[in-house]
């Protein structure tokens, strides 16, 4: 069979060019992601900053690094690994349309094979046999690209908010052969499903005038498609106040699962929903609406496959987009109701005498200036760096809601810490247990947990611990922002003003505390949308390729078809007409169900982090939603009309004849 | 219509008969309801004949032809191919005694583009595993009339030389029975011509059983028997039919 399949590649070209151009870029993206990862895992950050902690209690007693700066390639890893997941996923997603497509397109020469002789096996061995070829080009393409873009890549990360280090491309082997096994992989468990739907298709199907598939759609996949819906449908669930931190990747996989199960069941949602967008469709066009209409509804299975990448990238693109924002809106929220105090003062590093302007203020009755420090929290098996504050409870909570949820903030005095509930989470700490720390100038102790807070990490810390013990351990840290409570009577604007005139020369400002709160969320939503862009701009680059690529295959499919109609007397333009409705309904279907994933995902998150808070403000990012589906649209249609012009420019009706 | 009186006992058959089909009927289902495409056929057809079907559009031949070829499943009966019962075969069964025993000409001419006439003529015996000899190949392609031609692809011949590598395609595994549905509907006379005599030469030189449905009563003629098909029904049969007597038989029928 594999002499078939050389030769059949000629003639399927646009189909084998889709597939080549679908797993290429996959693979560029995976194998970039991957020799990005190693470089960030070969990189150890300079010796001076670097702490070895100890850890006695682990099983077996061990110890860790720790750069005490901060400054190392983790943020960068844990992007790069969730960019890993998006891609893989939009990868293997795209992938297996692509094939299910290419098959789905060539019912009649398949049928006509089956008629002169061939077994069923011998179809699927043939398909298999040029996934293999194409996998195995595109995998190396994608793997040698991915290889020629990583120093770019790495000059780019280099020195960022994310790797604020140098990083140098590491060893590739064996990150490319990752790459280049996961692609071969997906390819063929894609071409796998698409070889045994090739093997059931019947002689007879050569005879059939049309290449109609079967409108029924296998039980088996119903069944998964149904389990996966269900599964969905439990990470939905879960998606609830209290889920804490959890609820990121929630975010993430929830809408990928729905997306899958939206796709296993197309077949049937595709027509219903295509249906119900015919319906104005219909009322407004002539002919080519109601042809359009048909086309959709017609071949669910080929439908399903063109709807497949727009449904995909606008679902979780639409999920991450919404999900941020409202978290955002969450954290505004949280930072309006922890901030107490009416002015905020904002100082530079080193600004000496600062506490004594600050407190020679008249009309000045509480200052809060916590001095700021890190240090290194050791449990059982892992050392974390921490942020801390150094601070006097009874002035920090007239300025600031430090809500103890259990413990006493009053005895936060001596070697003691109070921590956050998430630390405690993260430790299963209580009220009397000792955490072990590492402080910046190397010295470990042993600090009595007197009470656990609510977190309001968006203003406050994940450990307080009393100013004394700061100031022994960090002695040249200063105090980076006040919160300033004015005495009573005192106006809070004109104190605000005469603030700022007496810290004039010194780098430091004296702002209304709504004012710093509005630059906090702005700020949030600025690192939000690089966050966004690091994340999604590979997976969306990618799908809008996949999106062209599928319908561009789509439409150079189909050039006896138009032909044909040439000659039955529809002019260009109305062929053209119905392509543009065709791929336009295509994509409202799949924008639809989209959006319906987005809104789910969107709503329950904001449900489960708003609860408790008052006042949250909406924030719906109109603009980037409405650009998504904007896009994905005018790809659609672009996509699949561009090609039909040409065709129907450089072919006369007479070629229908020639078959 | 005197000589379609039930002929069925006419003939009576020394051997084995070639194909031999038992009570078909096939029905078809789909949401607008169902057809009664066949309604019980019973008929064999002797080894080394030349049967034409006829009938009015929808009549079923199509239907019949690919319940006989075991590429559709009847409803109900059964069909006999040289002594092999179709009933219960697998698709694998099914598919290897298509390719060994069976020729299909289709009035489209169901050949692959992408391959030159040589290729398309040697792929179901590529498909049985076994090396096509360069030999055998041109010698079928001489026998249809395209010597000279097998390095064009499809596209490149007229309507009646694609036909001819169908033909070719399905001589070139020697089958016991050819089947063809209206192999003549897209070309014009002499074009027919040649097909019709290609089809005929099979039977009389080399003893295989030819199964041709046409509308056509010129076509028709060139079988020693015509069976017509009346809703899903045998209607009758002539045989050795000038085309004359094969169009009045016809338009009786439909009347
Ligand atoms: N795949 C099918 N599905 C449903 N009905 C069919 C199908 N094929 C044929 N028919 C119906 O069966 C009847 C006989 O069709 P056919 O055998 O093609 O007739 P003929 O070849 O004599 O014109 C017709 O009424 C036709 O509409
Ligand atoms: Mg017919």
């Amino acid at each position: 069979m594999f002499f078939l399949s050389r030769q059949t590649v000629h003639r399927n070209r646009s189909l084998y060019a889709g597939s080549f151009v679908a797993l290429a870029l996959g693979v560029f993206l995976l194998g970039l992601a991957a020799t990005a990862t190693a470089a960030t895992v070969a990189y150890h950050g300079p010796a001076a900053d670097t702490v070895v902690v100890k850890l006695p209690n682990a099983d077996p007693p061990t110890t860790a690094r720790v750069v005490l700066s901060g400054e190392d390639a983790s943020g960068l890893q844990v992007v790069l690994s969730m960019v890993g997941v998006i891609s893989g996923f939009i990868t293997i997603f795209v992938i297996a349309s692509t094939f299910a497509f290419a098959v789905a397109s060539r019912r009649r020469e398949v049928g006509l094979l089956r008629l002169i002789g061939a077994t069923p096996r011998q179809i699927k061995r043939m398909v298999l046999g040029e996934a293999l070829v194409v996998a195995l080009a595109a995998s190396i393409t994608g793997a040698i690209l991915a290889q020629l873009a990583t120093p770019l890549v790495l000059a780019k990360a280099s020195y960022s908010e994310l790797a604020p280090v140098k990083l140098e491309p590491a060893n590739p082997w064996v990150p490319l052969a990752i790459a280049v096994t996961a692609g071969l992989v997906v390819a063929m468990l894609g071409a796998r499903s698409a070889a045994r739907r090739a093997g059931r298709i019947g002689a007879v199907d050569a005879l059939r005038e049309a290449a109609l598939e079967p409108p029924r759609i296998g039980p088996v996949r119903v069944v998964f498609g149904v389990l996966v819906l269900a599964g969905s449908i439990v990470l939905l669930a879960l998606i609830r106040p209290g889920t804490g931190e959890a609820i990121f990747p929630l975010a993430m996989f929830t809408p990928m699962l729905l997306v899958v199960a939206l796709t296993l069941l197309a077949p049937l949602v595709v027509p219903l929903i295509g249906r119900l967008w015919a319906i104005p469709l219909v009322a407004w066009t002539s002919v080519s609406g109601r042809l359009a209409r048909s086309n959709v509804v017609a071949a669910p299975r080929r439908s399903a496959s063109l709807a497949a990448p727009i449904l995909g990238i606008s679902a979780i693109a639409g999920s991450m987009v919404l999900t941020l924002s409202f978290a955002a809106d969450a954290s505004t929220a949280t930072i309006r109701e922890t901030v107490l105090a009416p002015i905020v003062v904002t100082a530079a590093d080193d600004s000496p005498d600062l506490r004594e302007r600050i407190l020679s203020t008249p009309g000045v009755a509480v200052a809060d200036g916590a001095i700021p420090l890190s240090l290194i929290r050791t449990d059982r098996d892992t050392a974390d760096l921490e942020d801390a504050e150094g601070i006097d409870p009874a002035i920090t909570t007239r300025t600031r809601t430090i809500t103890p949820l259990t413990g006493d903030l009053g005895k936060l005095t001596g070697k003691t810490v109070a921590i956050s509930k998430e630390v405690a989470g993260f430790g299963n700490y209580h009220v009397g247990d000792k955490i072990a720390v590492t402080f910046a100038d190397r010295t470990s102790d042993q600090l009595e947990v007197v009470a656990i807070v609510k977190d309001a990490l968006d203003v406050n810390p994940s450990l307080f611990v009393p100013t004394e013990l700061a100031r022994q351990h960090a002695p040249a840290a200063t105090p980076t922002r006040w919160f300033i409570l004015p005495a009573e009577g005192v106006d809070a604007a004109a104190l605000t003003k005469t603030l700022d005139e007496r810290l004039a020369g010194t780098g430091a400002d004296a702002v209304p505390a709504e004012e710093w709160e509005q630059a906090q969320s702005e700020g949030m939503r600025k690192a939000n949308q690089l966050g966004l862009i690091l994340l999604l701009g590979p997976a969306a680059l990618y799908s809008a390729i996949a999106i062209a690529n599928i319908l561009l295959m789509g439409s150079l499919q189909r050039r006896h078809e138009f032909v044909t109609a040439r000659l039955l007397g529809a002019t260009p333009a109305q062929i053209r007409r119905m392509v543009l409705w065709e791929s336009s309904l295509v994509g409202a279907v799949a924008l639809s169900l989209g959006t319906a994933i987005t809104l789910t995902v969107g709503l329950l998150i904001r449900h489960a982090m708003t609860v408790g808070l008052t006042d949250v403000p909406i924030t719906v990012p109109w603009v980037t939603l409405l650009s998504i589906g904007t896009i994905c649209l005018l790809l659609a249609i672009g996509a699949a009309l561009l090609p039909t012009a040409v065709i129907l420019r450089h072919t006369r009706p007479s070629a229908a004849l020639q078959s | 219509m005197t000589s379609t009186a039930p002929t069925r006992h006419t003939v009576v058959p020394t051997e084995a008969p070639a194909l031999l089909l038992d009570g078909i009927t096939k029905t078809y289902r789909s949401k607008a309801g169902a057809v009664e495409a066949l309604r019980g056929v019973t008929y064999h057809f002797v080894r080394g004949s030349f049967t034409a079907v006829m009938g009015a559009s929808g009549s079923g031949k199509s239907t019949l032809l690919q319940c006989a070829a075991g590429l559709d499943q009847p409803t109900t009966g059964h069909v006999m191919l040289g002594g092999t019962s179709l009933h219960g075969l697998t698709e694998v069964a099914l598919t290897k005694l298509r390719r060994e025993q069976m020729g299909f000409v289709f009035q489209a001419y169901n050949l692959l583009p992408s391959l030159t006439v040589y290729d398309n003529v040697a792929l179901p015996l590529r498909l049985t595993g076994r090396k096509p000899r360069r030999e055998d190949v041109h010698r079928v392609l001489d026998q249809v009339g395209l010597e000279g031609k097998a390095k064009r692809r499809p596209a490149e011949l007229s309507g009646g030389q694609q036909q001819r590598v169908a033909i070719a395609r399905a001589l070139i595994t020697q089958p016991a029975v050819f089947f063809a549905d209206e192999p003549t509907g897209a070309l014009d006379s002499s074009t027919s011509r040649q097909v019709l005599s290609l089809l005929r030469e099979a039977t009389d030189r080399a003893g295989q059983t030819v199964v041709m449905v046409t509308h056509d009563p010129v076509a028709a003629a060139y079988a020693e028997r015509v069976l017509f098909l009346s809703d899903g029904l045998v209607a009758g049969s002539l045989d050795h039919g000038n085309p004359a007597q094969i169009a009045a038989a016809m338009s009786d029928l439909e009347r």
